[in-house]
């Protein structure tokens, strides 16, 4: 298998950097193994030299640079021009975007401008032997899973959503650090930017929330309450329930969910001591997974669960909020966006 | 303002996606039996197109890549107020990838000619891969905004758009010629009314395949896309109800896995 | 024969199926505390032509038939039928000025129901009888170039929320003695009375009209002088039995949706109710009347658009599906076994709607007596 450059787009806005391109870094590390090739991390900008030390102990070989002001804030179409300069001179084989509105925008363009393949949100990457990407890209609502290959162009390129692959932990390393020449001031190429405006992230409406831990009657009393509010505030979601802890008092109706309450379909819904009666259940069904915690083995809750955990909600999330933190970034109390 | 162009996609309706089946030969899914419905976003799009047509007296042309039983799909649309639609159909653009549709997209394009403005929806129901609006951007050499929840008209030259990113929005001054697509909180689309259905009757629905387009074959189909399906799987959507044993701390291990695998940590 | 609707048809059934489910919803939970008629949505129902729907391109309507009046209000019905119910009335107000009014009155009148800007109301049913509407009481009497009117109506659909109404009279005695008139609210002596509190349909606006005294100007007769029966029959007939025929079919097909819904997730000895004979032989009996009040109703509009006579057909939709609604909410009712009977499920609003359709817009009694007519004309003894 001949050498594979595997290249990742580190995204950042306003100097912080998203953590995706950090998780990508460490796929691209996985990738190269086998063929002892090299990761590049492509970081464009104004004032970013400072991450290339970051960068290199996350797994890149090599920091490719362009800084300039004229990149600084992201604009699609100077992002492509440098991207695709770059792509040009340095030639990854394959090359790594995260999945998100930055790299929705930019990956496809750039496809397009170096009529290459692209696919999305890849729930996984390998490479098959030959060396060439395989891409698992769910589609359907993840009905459905199309294994993808871009067998003739180049680079191979694919979006990964953040959250997917794993950083590294921080190494000492060597690498080096490319500065790109950045000539054009891209003055009018395209649409201005006029303001970035970042919100304070506010309290998560039930029926936004990308995470629902949701209570019942098995909670037992309204001091049961706290550890599930700690587990949703960890987790960046809300707090929901069924209709008796409403009825006793323990949270207020606008918590409810089910037939007279509010539907919610999160990425993850946690019901812990809910029975799972079918007017609460037609509230949650549509989750993307479910996961239970009842003491009875036979609580109809498990029948629409994916995963069923016979047990005392008291002895298994103290534990479970530990590993959560455990696995957190340092300096991170939680899995919300940081602001930026 | 004279004319916007909206790319509209028929997909399979959500609520038949159960009925869904693969063909174990070819790896295809069938899509015959299963409805159609249109794009839910492309909606968005061809309601901001409508509002252009209401300020500026626009024509609005609704442009879709789909099979040949795309008709009542369109119709439904031309309802909403659009003038005529354009539907792009040719076996030889089956098994497009993104790269190749947005090339036949940009030819389509080019082919009913000048336009003020392109309008798509943000992503698709079915493919949801989000990467058109930009790759039939760049095959046109117009800038293109992605995400837009919000447009605003200060004069013909110049929109104001907020476009809508994970920590917030950005604010954004273009000028047409110009690709935008949208989120669906963008506008509230109108509603088809029975007056606009009469009307709709009469709009022109006109067919292209390969031979008006006249696009390299090479560059167009299974042969013109990059990428490639090596494998389809489906998965059934029935809970597993897998059950975790062990101890407290083990249980714990395994849910804080599971957690992870959904992208949450 | 051929029983598919056309693509015309089923985009419009789309069309009101989707504004319906967004936009209704939200006001029924008022509807259901005050009885009022959510006035917010004449306007949208406007821009969608539903306001309008048979009323001539010429003042303002759409100018589509009564089939596609049946698919509209069945579509609103499903999700609640008390809009419905006003909008069939509303039609009947704008059928009854089309088919009788001079072209003054048809200019002057029309336009505005058509455009929804006010509500339309035909007063015929008073406290001595709505059956009865030979023995009504209601007098109209001219004086110079006044017609002044004396009585009241009850039972009256959009009475509080409409500029004028379509008002029936005794001119004379007998069957030809009766009028029709176009009373402004504005018009000296005229007055809105009770509003009434109906156990379902909440949200179309009953309530009662009287008239003091009323001077209204000598053209506002609709009609000929005695010709007040035709336009009452006429306009009860060919525009309110199949109005409310196509509001209780949407009951119905609500009926159905919610039964087979429930009864396919409520578990009972660990599988859906479904799944047991007598849940799944209602169902199948409120499916088998859903298909019988659909042919009947579109049948009856069908030949209503091609301008054959169908007052029996009408009489037969009118009765059968509104008694129908009623068995169907009953069974649908119980299939949700203790939960049917609570407040906070949809289901016991069905039943209360379907009861109400019953004895509005003419009862089935009276619609059993112009069938039984039929039915025995062959046989009927020369004199």
């Amino acid at each position: 298998m001949k050498r594979q450059h595997v290249g990742v787009f580190i995204e950042q806005r306003g100097g912080v950097l998203h953590d995706v391109g950090l998780e990508l870094l460490g796929k691209a590390r996985e990738l190269i193994e086998v063929s002892k090739g090299t990761v590049s991390a492509f970081v464009l900008g104004r004032d970013i030299s400072a991450h290339s030390e970051d960068l290199i102990a996350r797994g890149a070989d090599t920091v490719l640079l362009a800084d300039s002001s004229a990149l600084e804030p992201y604009r699609l179409l100077p992002y492509t021009s440098v991207l695709a300069q770059a792509c040009k001179t340095y030639d990854p084989d394959i090359l790594l975007f995260g999945a998100t509105r930055m790299g929705i925008e930019l990956a496809p363009r750039l496809a397009a401008r170096l009529n290459t393949g692209l696919s999305a949100h890849c729930m996984d990457l390998r490479l098959d032997t030959e060396g060439k990407l395989l891409q698992m890209v769910p589609g359907w609502g993840g009905g459905v899973v199309a294994t993808i290959r871009c067998p003739l162009h180049r680079p191979q390129m694919a979006t990964v959503m953040s959250g997917v692959m794993k950083k590294l932990v921080p190494t000492k390393r060597s690498g080096e650090c490319i500065h790109l020449d950045v000539r054009e001031d891209f003055q009018g190429s395209g649409p201005k930017v006029l303001e970035v405006h970042i919100e304070e992230p506010e309290e998560m409406p039930l029926e936004k929330a990308d995470v629902v831990v949701a209570g019942g009657w098995g909670i037992g009393n309204p001091d049961g309450w706290t550890i599930l509010q700690d587990l949703a505030a960890l987790l960046c979601g809300a707090v929901g329930a069924t209709r008796p802890p409403v009825d006793e008092g323990w949270v207020p109706e606008s918590r409810m969910i089910g037939q007279s309450g509010k539907t919610v379909k999160p990425r993850l819904y946690m019901g812990i001591g809910i029975s799972g009666m079918s007017h609460h259940v037609v509230g949650m069904d549509e989750s993307e997974c479910i996961v239970s915690v009842n003491t009875n083995p036979n609580a109809a809750i498990f029948e629409v669960s994916d995963v069923a955990v016979v047990g005392d909600y008291r002895e298994i999330l103290p534990p479970l909020l530990k590993e959560i933190r455990a696995r957190l970034p340092e300096g991170r109390t939680d899995t919300c966006e940081p602001p930026q | 303002m004279k004319r916007m162009i909206v790319c509209v996609k028929p997909v399979p309706d959500p609520k038949a996606w159960d009925r869904l089946q693969m063909d174990p030969v070819s790896k295809t899914l069938i899509r015959e039996g299963i409805p159609s419905i249109i794009n839910p976003l492309d909606k968005h799009a061809v309601e901001a197109a409508l509002e252009m047509k209401d300020l500026f007296g626009a024509e609005v042309v609704l442009l879709s890549m789909a099979p040949s039983d795309a008709h009542p799909v369109l119709r439904e649309v031309l309802a909403m107020g659009a003038d005529r639609a354009v539907l792009l159909s040719d076996k030889a653009f089956a098994g497009s990838d993104t790269l190749a549709t947005s090339r036949i997209l940009a030819q389509g394009i080019r082919n009913i000619g000048e336009f003020d403005l392109i309008f798509c929806g943000n992503f698709t129901l079915d493919g949801s891969t989000a990467q058109v609006p930009s790759q039939v951007a760049e095959f046109l050499d117009i800038p293109n905004v992605m995400h837009v929840c919000d447009m605003e008209i200060p004069n013909t030259q110049s929109l104001l758009l907020t476009q809508k990113i994970e920590q917030g929005t950005v604010k954004l001054e273009a000028k047409p010629p110009l690709l935008l697509s949208f989120t669906k909180d963008a506008n509230k689309p109108r509603y088809i009314s029975f007056m606009e259905i009469l009307a709709a009757e009469k709009r022109e629905i006109q067919t292209w395949d390969n031979a008006n387009l006249n696009i390299d074959e090479t560059l167009i189909g299974l042969k013109g896309s990059p990428t490639q399906m090596a494998d389809l799987l489906l998965q059934s959507k029935q809970r597993k109800g897998i059950r975790l044993t062990g101890n407290p701390e083990e249980i714990a291990r395994q849910l804080a896995d599971k957690i992870h695998q959904l992208g949450i940590i | 024969m051929d029983f598919l609707l056309s693509e015309r048809e089923e985009l419009l059934r789309k069309s009101v199926r989707e504004f319906a489910e967004a936009e209704i919803p939200p006001k029924i939970e008022a509807m259901e505390k005050t009885g009022e008629f959510p006035i917010e949505l004449l306007e949208p129902m406007a821009r969608l032509g539903i306001t309008g729907i048979i009323a001539p391109p010429e003042y303002g309507g759409v100018g589509l038939g009564y089939l596609a009046r049946t698919i509209a209000l069945e579509e609103l019905g499903r999700v609640c039928a008390a809009i419905p119910m006003a909008m069939q009335v509303h039609h009947m107000a704008i059928a009854a000025l089309n088919d009788f009014g001079t072209d003054e009155q048809k200019q002057k009148y029309i336009p505005p129901l058509a455009k929804g800007e006010t509500m339309g109301v035909v007063a015929v049913t008073e406290p001595s009888g709505g059956s009865d509407v030979v023995g009504m009481q209601a007098t109209a009497e001219l004086k110079g170039d006044k017609w002044i009117l004396n009585g009241r109506k009850c039972f009256i659909t959009n009475s509080h929320t409409s500029d004028f109404w379509i008002v029936m009279a005794k001119t004379a005695e007998g069957a030809k003695g009766l009028s029709a008139f176009i009373v402004e609210k504005n018009h000296p002596g005229a007055k809105t009375g009770r509003v009434e509190h109906k156990i379902g349909l909440r949200g179309s606006n009953t309530g009662e009209l009287v008239f003091d005294n009323c001077e209204i100007p000598k053209e506002n007769i609709l009609g000929q002088e005695g010709g007040g029966l035709a336009v009452a029959l006429k306009t009860v007939s060919e525009s309110g039995r199949p109005g409310m025929a196509a509001t209780a079919l949407g009951i119905i097909n609500a009926c159905l949706e919610e039964a087979a819904k429930f009864a396919s997730e409520r578990v009972l000895y660990g599988k859906p109710i479904s799944s047991l004979q007598a849940i799944s032989f209602y169902l199948a009996e409120i499916y088998t009347e859903l298909d019988i009040c659909r042919l009947l109703c579109y049948r009856a509009s069908w030949m209503k658009d091609q301008n054959m006579r169908c007052d029996n057909e009408n009489a037969m939709a009118k009765s059968y599906t509104c008694d129908a609604a009623v068995r169907c909410a009953l069974k649908a009712v119980e299939i949700h076994g203790s939960y049917g009977i609570l407040q906070e499920y949809k289901v016991q609003r069905l039943l209360r709607d379907a009861v109400v359709t019953v004895p509005a817009g003419g009862t089935g009694q009276i619609g059993k007596v112009v069938l039984a007519r039929a039915a025995l004309a062959p046989y009927r003894k020369k004199k």
